[in-house]
């Protein structure tokens, strides 16, 4: 019977001695990110009515992760995003057979700030973890509470993770009475999640992952001036990351899949690949290349059916839409002394033709974006 | 970036902690853990002290369990898997055979003393659970001699590490782990001790992390007749082994190092370097006609 590698089980079983099970963090990190996101203005010779400016949103984070005497840690986020810009109001078919997109007038400018707090209890070989999220803004509050455990098994080669997630949501759409929109909505969801860790060899390891949600409640866009959609929606999905990690160039392959699939007709692929490539030992440079593809929503049109009556589903939403889109990105991050610098830059395109299942007919709101962020992190 | 050097001794041999560091303030203060871990692991484990963990198992041997917390429980696991990967060879109730093999004697043990002795010798003889350990057999020992130093090292450098201190390297007795690359980023040079001229380097390696032990039986053999023969004993056969003369090994822990390199010279010299290579480690042998073998100096 040939044996394991005897260098490999002598580096799984030290793994679990004390001095190495540094599952409880022994620094504290602070890390700050300023991200801006930009969608490209949707092109003018489709527009009708409307203004033609995009959202464009402006993020910025602030994080603290830090240990608490020897067993805890805490971890605060808070959010605070600053979005402006007009969005589809609704699709007419317009002249020549081409569908029409009518923008929302006057461009919204709103603000949206969320902060989570998660708290985790370390042992030996596992741990436990309660986090709660409260999210604002002008016209939708929501709160969530999330639980979750994981488990190493086989000296740490394994890891099992459980997580439970309920949360609710309240929509008070602003300006609702002049434009007829619902005065005050709410819904909930539940989610369960499961997922296997496993370290494969020296060099590899592969997590498999399985998620389940359920949404119930007022689930339609009420910004649209016809949507309307199911009151529940039952996703699951499957997703694989694989990680290899090359020690002769210094670098390492992120190869993730992810397969989506809900009630409400859409089933998604996601295939994401980044390599991080170390030049010297400060610095990693990261192209990464994201693939995605869905088929459209049973009740999708593209353009809105007025004459149907208000119960039937049916919505104009791209993002329910048979499409396909890339995200070319380039990240740099930069090690000095205590302190990370990160840059990052991502391209967005997405169209029905780069799908697999694509709807018919160009969708006028077809999104492109680009997302540019920048983060310091600080240990200490 | 100032270097601070702090040697100490501990555990039976000289040791260092090496540091770059703005901070002097933090370098004395990582230093000074350093130097209490240190201690804190021969208070906890050596043979010798009467309050050891080690002293409180063997003088239960025969008579009772004892309690042991996660830390000796993780270190005992770790033994286990260092006798299976060793096919039995590595074995830490193998210290009674000192009593029978001792540098002062003249005649060889006669087989009643061999097998006598070897019925005290077993890992499988151990009986343990999560938290309590029981030595059978009143004579039966355990000695984590083996595995404590080079943990040691590792311990303390991420203990370094924890606070901080991104540069420097801990020396326990040549079991060497580094912490971090010289602040330019530049390698340690470290040197390989020569098996019989001990002020002079035999190899000198350049490394940037990790960890390089050494172990050699060359200053240990004692004489019988016209016979040289190691202090270390094959726990199967109750015989000194005869194989390689040292072993430099490195790994990414200093645990690990130490452990194969004391597999290795628990072999015969061809099983002992076919167990190297099996390793895919970077090792120097050395063998007792003082040729050497492996790619550790390259």
């Amino acid at each position: 019977m040939r044996r394991t590698n005897p260098l490999l089980a002598l580096t799984s079983a030290a793994m679990a001695l004390p001095a190495f099970s540094a599952t409880q963090p022994v620094e504290s990190l602070i890390s700050i990110r300023a991200t801006v996101y930009e969608e490209e203005d949707a092109p003018a010779h489709q527009i009708l009515v409307g203004a033609d400016d995009r959202y464009d949103i402006d993020i910025g984070q602030f994080r603290l992760l830090t240990p608490i005497g020897s067993d805890w840690s805490v971890d605060l986020s808070v959010t605070h995003e600053a979005m402006s810009g007009a969005s589809p109001w609704y699709n007419i078919q317009g002249a020549n057979q081409q569908t029409s997109l009518i923008m929302s007038g006057a461009t919204i400018r709103d603000a949206r700030t969320e902060v989570s707090l998660t708290t985790t209890r370390y042992q030996d070989d596992s741990s436990i973890s309660i986090g709660l999220t409260r999210s604002d803004e002008d016209d939708y509050e929501a709160k969530a509470i999330s639980v979750s455990g994981e488990w190493d098994f086989n000296n740490k080669l394994s890891t099992l993770s459980i997580g439970l997630s309920y949360s609710t949501d309240d929509i008070r759409p602003t300006d609702a009475p002049n434009f007829g929109r619902v005065l005050k909505e709410d819904k909930s969801s539940h989610s369960f999640s499961v997922g296997w860790g496993q370290i494969l060899n020296k060099h590899s390891s592969l997590h498999v992952g399985l998620d389940i949600t359920s949404h119930d409640g007022f689930l339609s866009d009420p910004y649209k001036l016809r949507d309307t959609r199911p009151d529940d929606r039952l996703e699951w999905a499957l997703g694989l990351k694989y990680r290899r990690y090359f020690d002769n160039q210094n670098a390492a392959l992120h190869l993730d899949y992810r397969y989506y699939h809900d009630d409400w007709g859409i089933n998604s692929h996601t295939l994401y690949s980044a390599w991080y490539q170390s030049l010297g030992s400060d610095f990693k440079l990261v192209p990464n290349l994201r693939y995605y593809s869905q088929t459209k929503a049973d009740f999708y049109s593209v353009t809105n059916n007025f004459a149907l009556p208000l119960t039937t589903n049916q919505s104009s939403d791209f993002r329910l839409a048979g499409y396909g889109a890339y995200t070319f990105g380039l990240k740099a991050i930069y090690d000095i002394d205590t302190w990370r610098v990160s840059l990052s830059v991502d391209r967005y395109i997405s169209s029905e033709d780069y799908g697999h299942s694509g709807s018919k007919g160009e969708h006028p709101a077809a999104v492109k974006f680009l997302l540019t962020s920048i983060g310091l992190d600080f240990r200490f | 970036m100032e270097l601070s050097r702090h040697a100490f001794t501990a555990m039976g041999c000289p040791c260092e902690v090496r540091l770059f560091c703005d901070d002097t303030k933090l370098a004395e203060e990582a230093a000074a853990r350093c130097v209490a871990e240190a201690r804190r692991f021969e208070a906890k484990y050596s043979r010798y002290l009467p309050g050891s963990i080690t002293t409180q198992i063997n003088s239960s041997a025969g008579r009772s369990p004892v309690t042991i917390d996660p830390e000796t429980a993780s270190i005992l696991d770790y033994s286990g898997v260092c006798f299976e990967q060793s096919h039995g060879l590595f074995d830490i109730t193998s210290g009674v055979l000192r009593t029978i093999w001792h540098p002062t004697m003249q005649t060889l043990p006669t087989n009643e003393a061999l097998d006598q002795c070897l019925s005290l010798v077993g890992w499988n003889k151990i009986q343990r659970s999560a938290d309590s350990i029981f030595l059978p057999s009143a004579g039966m020992e355990v000695d984590f001699g083996g595995v404590v130093k080079e943990y040691a090292a590792d311990a303390l450098a991420e203990i370094a590490k924890s606070l901080g201190i991104r540069s420097g390297l801990i020396n326990l007795g040549g079991d060497i782990r580094i912490i971090g690359p010289q602040p330019c980023g530049s390698a340690w040079s470290i040197g390989i001790t020569h098996p019989t001229e001990k002020d002079s380097a035999f190899a000198v390696i350049e490394v940037e992390e990790g960890a390089i032990t050494t172990s050699g039986s060359y200053e240990r053999y004692f004489e019988i007749g016209e016979n040289k023969y190691s202090h270390l004993i094959n726990p199967i056969t109750g015989w000194p082994v005869s194989g390689l003369l040292s072993v430099s090994i490195f790994a990414p822990l200093a645990i690990v190092a130490g452990s194969i390199a004391s597999i290795a010279l628990l072999n015969t010299k061809e099983a002992g370097l076919e167990f190297l290579n099996e390793c895919h480690l970077p090792y120097l042998a050395i063998d007792q006609n003082m040729d050497s073998y492996g790619n550790l100096a390259k």
